[in-house]
C-alpha cells in the first residue's frame, strides 16, 4: 500500500515535470542543450599531474560550429559557460576528504571552449568528471558524465620534445667528437679572424713607434658577457705586450672591472715571463658616466697618441666616437662587440672588427684549449644542421606558396608541416603526412 | 785542360804537422818558443766574460730609468753576491724604502739611464786550450795563441762526429774489410782509439762508449745508423761540436765500404802509439775534414811517401765515389778526351776504370777520386 | 769614374764565385751588344794562391785566347782601352768568393722593422745570419749569446719609426756592445755597424756602441714610419762597407778594385739589379732563381717591388742532405716513378754531401737527384712567399662593404697568377740533359699558374749583366734580351682542383701553331712549339678553374715557344700526388711519358 502510494508520487510529479515542459507557459525555464562526448584523458608526456578534459559544444553554444546557419539558438537558452566538476574515486591508498569524495566544482570555462586541463590532481588518484552547460540565467543543462573515470600518470619521457631531445644529442656528440678530436691532437681549423690575427700587429706598432696601447673593455659592468669577451682579449693583448714589451693603458667606465682587468693583465705578465713591467697603475677607473668617460677617454687618445686602439666589449653610442678619435690620431683600431647598432661604425672606422659571433668565439680562438676549440666547432655544425633544416623548410614553405595548390596534403604540404609542427614544434614524432595533426599556434 | 784534378784526401805517413792553437779572446800562452808540449797540456788560458743578464731595474723599482743610476747601491765595476741589495728605492720620507736583492752573482757593468737597464755579468768562464798533439813550439802569438809543430803520420777521414780527443791507438779488428760489431769492443779499449775495418753499426758505437773509447774510426756506415746514434737527421755536414763522449771517423764514405788497405796499413804500423783525433768535419767554402794525427818519433818512416792528389794518368789506382760503382777500387786504363754520353743524359768528360774485379767500366771524371797504391 | 758610353765596344765582366771565376766579353757587333766569348778558372782566394786576382787573369786570359784578342798585359792586369784587336774598354766584376757578404740584423719587432732590415741586407746581396729582435722569444742572455757565436761580417741595426721607440733600439745597442761579436777576418777588424733606425734614437746609439772595435755608421731610418719602406740609403751603405771593410780584406781585392771600372758587387745583389731592370723595362712580374750547392737564391719583382732570399741550407750537393731532411724522404720520392731503397738512397744523398763534386751517372740517380731538386726549389720558394710580404703594422682604410672580407697586413705578394717570367739558372736546372726536365722541375716546384714563360740563364751571365746595368743599362739590355736568356718555352696552368679524368679546359692555337684540344685535369701535355715561335692561345676553362680571368672565365694569352715548347698543365693548383706510393708512381710515369723528360735519355743510352 504504501509503496503503491509512492510510486503514484513518483508518476505525478514526473507527469507534472512533462507537463511543464511541454506546456507553453509564458515563463518556462528554459535549460541549455547539454555538452556532449565528455573525453577525459590523462595528459601525455607531463609528470601526472594534469588531466585533459575535452567535450562537444552544446547545441545552445552560438560559438558551435556545428550548428548551420539557420539554426537559431533560444535567446534564453545561450550557452554562458561550462562548469566542470569533479569527484575522486581513489585515493591511491591516500585518504581522501568527504567534499573531494564528492562532486564539486573545479573550473568555469566561458563558452567557446571545448577542453580544459585540470592541473590540480593527484598523481595515481582516479577521477571522475563531469561537465554541464550554464546559460545567462544560470540555468544548467543536464551533466554529461565521462564515459569512465581517470588516473594521472606520469611518463618517463617527454615524447612531445623527442625532436628537442635529437638535437641536442647531436649538438652534444658534435661537441664531444671535436673536442675529443682536437685532444687527441687532430688540427681544428678555425677560420683566421684577421682582427685577432692583427693584434700582434697592432702591439708591434705600438712597440715600433714607442706609444701605449690603448685598450677599452666597453662600457657595461663586469656581469655582462660582453665585458667577459673583452677581458679574455685582455688577456692577449697584455700577453703580446709584455713580451713585445709596449705600455697597455686600460681605462674602465666600472670599478669591477678595472679590478678584474688588473687581475688579467697581471696574469699575462706573468705568463709572458715579464712579472716585473707590469704597472697596476696603468689600469684604471674613469668614472660611471657614459659621456664623462668618452670624454676622458678621447682626452687621453689625443694628447697621448696611442698606436694601436682596441675595443673590446659592449657599447653604446661612444662607439663612433671612441673610433674616430682613434682613427684621426692614424692608430691601428680593432674593435669587438655584439651590439649590432653599434658594428656599421667600428667597421667603417677601425682596421678591424670581430662581429657578434666571431668576439665570443675569440677565447676559444685565442687560448687555443682542446675544449674551447672543439666545442667552438660542434656548435658550429650545430648551427650549420639548424640553418639547413630552416633553409628546407623555406623551400617547402616557397613551393608550396608558388604553387599555389590548395591540396594541403600533397608531400610539400606534409613536409613541411611535418617541419613545423614535428620537428621545430611540440608534436614528437607524430607521423609524417598527417593531415591529422592540427596545427596549434605554438612554433618555436 | 788535359788532366783533371780529383780529389783526394791526404793519407800520408810522414809529414810536417802544424797546428795554430788559438784563445777565442785575448789570454794568456803558458808556452814559449822551443818549448815541447805534450797532447793533454794547457797551452793557453783565459777567462771568457761570463753570461750577461739585463735586470729591468727602472720596472722593477717602478720609478724613471733616469732615476736608477742614482739608487743603485752598487755602482758600475762593483762584484756583487747572488741575493745582495743592489738597489733600493728613495721611499717616502726616507721610510718604506723598497730594495731589489741581485737574482745572480756577477759584476755591474753597466746602468742605462734610458732603458734603465742593468747589465749584470756573471762570473768569468775559464777557457783553457790544450796543445792537441805532441810536439814543439814554433812561434807564439802573444795574448792570443801559439804554433805547434811536429812530424806526424797524417790520415784525413771524410766524416766524423765529436771533437778533439787523444789516446793510445788499439785494433779492433784483423783484417780492412772486416765490419765492427759490438763483439769487438772489448773493456780494455778505454781510453784508446779503436780502428775498424768496414762499417761501423750504430751497435758497436754504443758499446764503445759504454766501455769509454775515445774514437772510433772505421772505413764507413750507414747514414740510418748515423742517424740512430745521434738521435737527428744530420741535414748540414757542420760537425765537431756534438756532445756524445765519443769521437766517430769514417774514412771513405757512407755504406758498407772497406777502409782503404793503406790506410789500415799505416794505422796497424802504429798501434799503440799516442793518435790525436779530431771528428770535426765542414763541407763548405773552408772544407775541414776529420783527421787522425800521430806524432813521429825518432826513425819512424824516414821516408815520406809521395803525396796524393794530382793528375789522372793511366795505370794510377782509384776509387769510384759515385753509384752505381760506389766504392769500387780500379785503376785508369783509358782516359778518352771526347766527353760521353751518361747513363743520365748528360755529357760529361769520363775515364775508363780497370776494376779489381777484372771488369772494365766507364765513369764520369768527377766521380773518382786517386787513391795510392 | 765617367765613362762615355757612346765609345764603349769591348767589355770585359768576370764574376769570382767560390770555386769558378767566370769570365765574359761583351762585343757590340753591328751596333748591338752581344756577348761574344767565355771562359773560366778556378777562383784563387783561398790558400794557396790567395789573391784572387790570379783566377781573374787565369779566366779572362782563356776568353782572350778563344777571342784571339789580347785582353790582359803582361803582369796579368786587364788591359784597357781596347784597340782593333785588344783589350777593353770596360772591366767590371761581381764577387761571392770566401762565402759573400755575411750580415747580421737586428730590429725592434721581427715583423716590422727586423724584417725591412733583412730585406735591406738580402737586397744588397748579403747571406742574413740572423735577426735579432725583441720579440724572438729569447731572453736577452740567449739573444748575446747567439751574437757572440755568429762571426758577422757587418750588422744592422734598424728599429723605431722617426720619433718612436728610443729604449727599444738602444736595447739592441745593449746587447750587442757586451757581445762582442768576434768578426771572421781577425781581432784587428773593425766591426762595421750600420744604424738605420730611428733618428731621435742615433745619439744615444752611438754612445752605446762607442767603442774601439766598432765601425759605427748612421744612415736614414728605414722604416720613417711604419707605412712608409726606405731600404735605398741602408743598401746603399752595405754596399759601401762591404767595398771598404770586407773586400778589403779578402785577399787580392784590392788589386781587382783597382782594375774594375764600377765598383765590385757581391753577385747575388747584381742578379737581383738585372731582374729589377728587365721588370721595369719590360713591365713583368719576374721570379728568378738560383740553385747552388749550398744555397739557393729566390729573387722576385711583382709589381716593381724586389725581393731576394736566401734558403742557405737547401743546395744540391753540400745541402742535399739538409733537403731530404727538411723535406723528408717520402716527399722527394713522390717525384720517383720507381721504387728506391730508402737505406740505400741515405747512403747516397749522405755521400754526394761529403763528395760534391760528383754528378750523376745513371738514370736513376739523375731522376733522384731532380725530385730532390723539386723539394729543394719547393722549400726556397715557401720560405720566400713568406718573406716577400708587403709592410705589417700598416693602419687599413676600411669601407662598411669589407665587413666581411677583412684581411690582415703583411700578405704575400708573390702571386703565381700574375708571375710572367721565371728564370732558372744552376747547376740542376742548367745542366740537365734534356731541357723538358728543367721545365718540368719549374712547373712542379714553382707551380706557376695561368701563363707564364719559362726561361734558363744560359751560362749564368746574370751577375756580369746586374753590374753592367749599372753603368751600362743599354748594354745589359740587349744582351739579356739576345744572349743571356733560353727561352724553355711557356706553361698554361690551370688554378683549381677537380675530379680526376673531368675536363679542366679547352683551349685553342692560332698563330704560328694552330691547333686545339681539351687539357683532363690530372693532364699534362707538351706542344712543340720552336724557339721564336708564337701563337695566341684562347683557354675556356671549366668550372673551378682560373686561368687568369677568373674562376671558369675565358681567357686569352700571347704564348711564345722555345727548346721545350708549350706545356698545358691541367694538374691543378696547388700541385698534388696521390698519397698512395702504388698510384703516385704511376701518376708521375704518365707525366713524364707526356713530358718526354727521359725518353732521349734512354735512346742515347740505347745508341750508346
Amino acid at each position: 500500500m504504501r509503496i503503491r502510494n509512492i510510486l503514484a508520487v513518483v508518476v505525478a510529479m514526473s507527469m507534472t515535470c512533462f507537463a511543464a515542459a511541454q506546456s507553453p507557459s509564458p515563463a518556462p525555464s528554459l535549460v541549455p542543450e547539454p555538452p556532449t562526448d565528455l573525453i577525459v584523458a590523462d595528459t601525455p608526456d607531463d609528470a601526472g599531474n594534469s588531466v585533459e578534459v575535452h567535450w562537444n559544444l552544446s547545441e545552445s553554444d552560438v560559438f558551435n560550429t556545428l550548428l548551420s546557419d539557420t539554426q537559431e539558438v533560444n535567446p534564453q537558452q545561450i550557452v554562458a559557460t561550462y562548469t566542470v566538476e569533479r569527484k575522486v574515486t581513489d585515493g591511491n591508498g591516500n585518504e581522501v576528504s568527504d567534499e573531494d569524495a564528492s562532486w564539486r566544482k573545479v573550473s568555469e570555462i566561458g563558452a567557446g571552449e571545448s577542453q580544459w586541463t585540470d592541473r590540480s590532481v593527484n598523481l595515481g588518484w582516479s577521477y571522475d568528471y563531469r561537465v554541464c552547460a550554464v546559460d545567462n540565467q544560470g540555468d544548467k543543462s543536464t551533466w554529461c558524465n565521462a564515459s569512465g573515470s581517470v588516473t594521472p600518470v606520469m611518463q618517463m619521457f617527454n615524447m612531445s620534445k623527442a625532436w628537442l631531445a635529437i638535437w641536442m644529442l647531436l649538438f652534444g656528440a658534435f661537441i664531444a667528437y671535436f673536442i675529443n678530436c682536437a685532444r687527441s691532437g687532430k688540427k681544428l681549423w678555425v677560420r683566421k679572424i684577421a682582427g685577432l690575427e692583427a693584434i700582434d700587429e697592432a702591439v708591434g706598432r705600438a712597440t715600433e713607434m714607442g706609444r701605449p696601447i690603448l685598450f677599452v673593455a666597453g662600457i657595461q659592468d663586469i656581469n655582462e658577457i660582453q665585458t667577459l669577451a673583452g677581458l679574455t682579449v685582455l688577456s692577449r693583448v697584455a700577453k703580446t705586450a709584455a713580451e713585445y714589451g709596449a705600455q697597455i693603458e686600460v681605462p674602465t667606465c666600472r670599478s669591477l672591472v678595472m679590478a678584474a682587468a688588473r687581475e688579467t693583465v697581471e696574469a699575462a705578465y706573468l705568463a709572458a715571463g715579464a712579472p716585473d713591467s707590469y704597472q697596476p697603475d696603468r689600469i684604471h677607473y674613469l668614472t660611471d658616466e657614459q659621456f664623462a668617460f668618452v670624454a676622458g677617454v678621447t682626452g687621453y687618445m689625443v694628447r697621448e697618441e696611442p698606436a694601436a686602439c682596441i675595443y673590446m666589449g659592449g657599447f653604446y653610442a661612444e662607439s663612433l666616437i671612441l673610433a674616430e678619435t682613434g682613427n684621426h690620431i692614424g692608430a691601428i683600431q680593432v674593435a669587438g662587440t655584439a651590439m649590432p647598432s653599434q658594428l656599421p661604425f667600428f667597421v667603417a672606422s677601425c682596421d678591424y672588427t670581430l662581429i657578434g659571433e666571431e668576439f665570443f668565439a675569440a677565447s676559444a680562438y685565442l687560448s687555443g684549449d682542446p675544449l674551447q676549440i672543439g666545442s667552438l666547432k660542434g656548435q658550429d655544425y650545430g648551427k650549420f644542421l639548424s640553418v639547413l633544416v630552416l633553409i628546407i623548410g623555406i623551400f617547402f614553405a616557397t613551393t608550396i606558396s608558388m604553387t599555389e595548390s590548395d591540396e594541403s596534403d600533397g608531400f610539400g604540404a606534409g613536409a613541411l608541416n611535418y617541419i613545423q609542427n614535428n620537428i621545430l614544434g611540440n608534436e614528437g614524432f607524430g607521423s609524417f603526412g598527417g593531415g591529422d595533426t592540427d596545427i596549434e599556434g605554438d612554433d618555436s | 785542360m788535359a788532366h783533371a784534378y780529383t780529389p783526394g784526401l791526404k793519407v800520408t805517413n810522414r809529414m810536417t804537422y802544424s797546428v795554430i792553437r788559438m784563445l777565442p779572446i785575448k789570454g794568456d800562452v803558458m808556452v814559449k818558443v822551443g818549448d815541447n808540449v805534450n797532447a793533454n797540456q794547457i797551452v793557453a788560458a783565459t777567462y771568457m766574460p761570463g753570461d750577461v743578464y739585463p735586470l729591468n731595474m727602472a720596472n722593477l723599482l717602478a720609478v724613471p730609468p733616469k732615476d736608477v743610476a742614482s739608487l743603485m747601491l752598487r755602482k758600475e765595476g762593483e762584484k756583487v753576491e747572488k741575493g745582495e741589495a743592489i738597489a733600493e728605492t728613495a721611499g717616502l720620507f726616507g721610510k718604506f724604502k723598497k730594495k731589489y736583492n741581485s737574482p745572480y752573482s756577477g759584476t755591474i757593468e753597466t746602468v742605462s739611464d734610458v732603458t734603465g737597464q742593468v747589465i749584470l755579468r756573471g762570473p768569468d768562464i775559464p777557457v783553457e786550450v790544450k796543445a792537441y798533439v805532441t810536439g814543439a813550439v814554433t812561434a807564439v802569438n802573444p795574448e792570443i795563441g801559439c804554433t805547434i809543430e811536429t812530424d806526424v803520420a797524417f790520415i784525413q777521414g771524410i766524416f766524423g762526429i765529436g771533437g778533439e780527443t787523444c789516446g793510445p791507438i788499439k785494433f779492433a779488428v784483423e783484417n780492412c774489410d772486416e765490419a765492427i760489431s759490438a763483439n769487438n769492443i772489448s773493456e780494455d779499449m778505454k781510453g784508446c782509439v779503436v780502428i775498424g775495418g768496414a762499417r761501423i753499426s750504430v751497435e758497436s758505437i754504443e758499446a764503445a762508449r759504454k766501455v769509454g773509447v775515445v774514437a772510433l774510426i772505421g772505413g764507413g756506415m750507414d747514414d740510418q745508423d748515423l742517424r740512430d746514434f745521434l738521435g737527428y737527421d744530420l741535414g748540414v755536414a757542420i760537425t765537431g761540436s756534438e756532445k756524445k763522449g765519443i769521437t766517430v771517423i769514417v774514412t771513405e764514405g757512407f755504406g758498407d765500404i772497406t777502409m782503404a788497405s793503406r790506410t789500415f796499413d799505416l794505422l796497424k804500423k802504429f798501434e799503440g802509439k799516442e793518435a790525436s783525433v779530431n771528428g770535426a768535419t765542414q763541407i763548405r767554402a773552408g772544407v775541414m775534414r776529420p783527421e787522425i794525427i800521430i806524432p813521429l818519433e825518432a826513425g819512424d818512416c824516414e821516408e815520406e811517401t809521395e803525396q796524393v792528389g794530382g793528375y789522372l794518368e793511366i795505370g794510377l789506382p782509384l776509387r769510384i765515389i759515385r753509384d752505381p760503382y760506389f766504392g769500387m777500387l780500379g785503376t785508369v786504363s783509358a782516359l778518352p778526351s771526347e766527353p760521353h754520353v751518361l747513363g743520365s743524359g748528360s755529357k760529361a768528360r769520363v775515364l775508363e776504370v780497370k776494376l779489381s774485379s777484372g771488369e772494365s767500366v766507364i765513369v764520369p771524371r768527377a766521380n773518382v777520386e786517386l787513391i795510392e797504391a | 769614374m765617367t765613362i762615355d758610353l757612346e765609345n764603349i765596344n769591348v767589355i770585359l765582366a768576370t764574376d769570382c764565385g767560390s770555386t769558378t771565376t767566370k769570365a765574359i766579353l761583351i762585343e757590340k757587333v753591328d751596333g748591338t751588344y752581344r756577348q761574344t766569348y767565355r771562359g773560366e778558372a778556378p777562383t784563387t782566394v783561398e790558400k794557396p794562391f790567395a789573391n784572387v786576382t790570379i783566377g781573374v787573369t787565369n779566366a779572362v786570359t782563356e776568353v782572350g785566347e778563344l777571342a784571339g784578342r789580347q785582353l790582359t798585359n803582361e803582369d796579368g792586369t786587364i788591359k784597357t782601352p781596347a784597340s782593333d784587336s785588344d783589350g777593353c774598354d770596360m772591366y767590371i766584376s761581381t764577387s761571392s768568393a770566401g762565402g759573400g757578404l755575411q750580415m747580421m740584423v737586428a730590429g725592434v719587432i721581427a715583423e716590422m722593422t727586423a724584417a725591412s732590415a733583412k730585406r735591406a741586407a738580402l737586397g744588397a746581396g748579403a747571406i742574413v745570419m740572423d735577426v735579432i729582435s725583441s720579440n724572438d722569444k729569447r731572453r736577452p742572455h740567449e739573444q748575446i749569446q747567439r751574437i757572440r757565436e755568429l762571426r758577422p761580417d757587418m750588422i744592422l741595426i734598424s728599429g723605431g719609426t722617426d720619433g718612436g721607440t728610443t729604449e727599444k733600439v738602444v736595447q739592441l745597442a745593449e746587447l750587442i756592445a757586451p757581445a762582442k761579436p768576434q768578426p771572421r777576418f781577425g781581432s784587428e777588424y773593425e766591426m762595421p755597424i750600420i744604424f738605420a733606425g730611428n733618428k731621435m734614437a742615433s745619439g744615444e746609439v752611438e754612445a752605446t756602441l762607442q767603442e774601439d772595435w766598432i765601425d759605427l755608421a748612421v744612415v736614414e731610418n728605414l722604416r720613417p714610419t711604419l707605412e712608409q719602406e726606405n731600404l735605398g740609403p741602408a743598401r746603399d751603405k752595405i754596399h759601401d762597407v762591404f767595398l771598404e771593410h770586407v773586400m778589403a780584406h779578402a785577399p787580392g781585392y784590392d788589386m781587382l778594385m783597382d782594375w774594375t771600372d764600377a765598383d765590385i758587387m757581391p753577385t747575388p745583389g747584381a742578379v737581383g739589379n738585372i731582374l729589377q731592370t728587365i721588370a721595369k723595362k719590360e713591365n713583368i712580374n719576374v721570379v728568378g732563381v738560383d740553385i747552388g750547392g749550398a744555397t739557393t737564391d729566390v729573387f722576385s719583382v711583382f709589381d716593381e717591388t724586389f725581393n731576394r732570399t736566401v734558403s742557405a741550407n737547401l743546395g744540391m750537393s753540400y745541402s742535399i742532405s739538409n733537403v731530404c731532411a727538411e723535406a723528408t724522404m717520402p716527399n722527394v720520392l713522390r717525384w720517383v716513378q720507381f721504387d728506391m731503397d730508402e737505406r740505400q738512397l741515405r747512403n747516397r744523398v749522405k755521400n754526394k754531401m761529403i763528395r760534391p763534386t760528383t754528378i750523376p751517372q745513371s738514370l736513376e740517380s739523375l731522376i733522384f737527384e731532380q725530385a730532390v731538386a723539386r723539394e729543394a726549389l719547393r722549400l726556397a720558394y715557401k720560405q720566400h712567399k713568406e718573406f716577400a710580404t708587403t709592410l705589417k703594422g700598416v693602419q687599413q682604410q676600411r669601407t662598411v662593404g669589407d665587413t666581411f672580407s677583412q684581411q690582415t697586413g703583411g700578405n704575400t705578394i708573390v702571386d703565381n697568377m700574375k708571375l710572367n717570367l721565371l728564370v732558372a739558372s744552376g747547376g740542376v736546372l742548367s745542366h740537365a740533359p734534356s731541357m723538358n726536365q728543367t721545365a718540368m722541375m719549374l712547373i712542379d716546384a714553382f707551380e706557376p699558374e695561368g701563363c707564364t714563360n719559362l726561361a734558363k740563364d744560359s751560362i749564368f751571365m746574370m751577375p756580369h749583366l746586374g753590374v753592367l746595368s749599372a753603368v751600362h743599362p743599354e748594354a745589359a739590355a740587349q744582351v739579356f734580351e739576345r744572349d743571356c736568356l733560353i727561352y724553355l718555352g711557356t706553361c698554361i696552368a690551370a688554378k683549381g682542383l677537380g675530379k680526376e679524368g673531368k675536363p679542366c679546359f679547352s683551349w685553342t692555337l692560332s698563330g704560328d701553331v694552330a691547333t686545339s684540344g681539351t687539357c683532363n685535369f690530372g693532364d699534362i701535355e707538351l706542344i712543340e712549339m720552336g724557339p721564336k715561335e708564337t701563337a695566341t692561345i684562347v683557354c675556356e676553362p671549366a668550372r673551378g678553374f682560373d686561368l687568369g680571368a677568373g674562376n671558369g672565365k675565358k681567357v686569352t694569352h700571347e704564348v711564345c715557344g722555345g727548346t721545350v715548347g708549350l706545356v698545358i698543365d691541367g694538374r691543378g693548383r696547388p700541385l698534388g700526388l696521390p698519397e698512395e706510393r702504388q698510384q703516385c708512381q704511376q701518376t708521375i710515369a704518365r707525366w713524364v711519358e707526356n713530358m718526354a723528360l727521359y725518353k732521349e735519355m734512354e735512346e742515347a743510352v740505347v745508341s750508346a
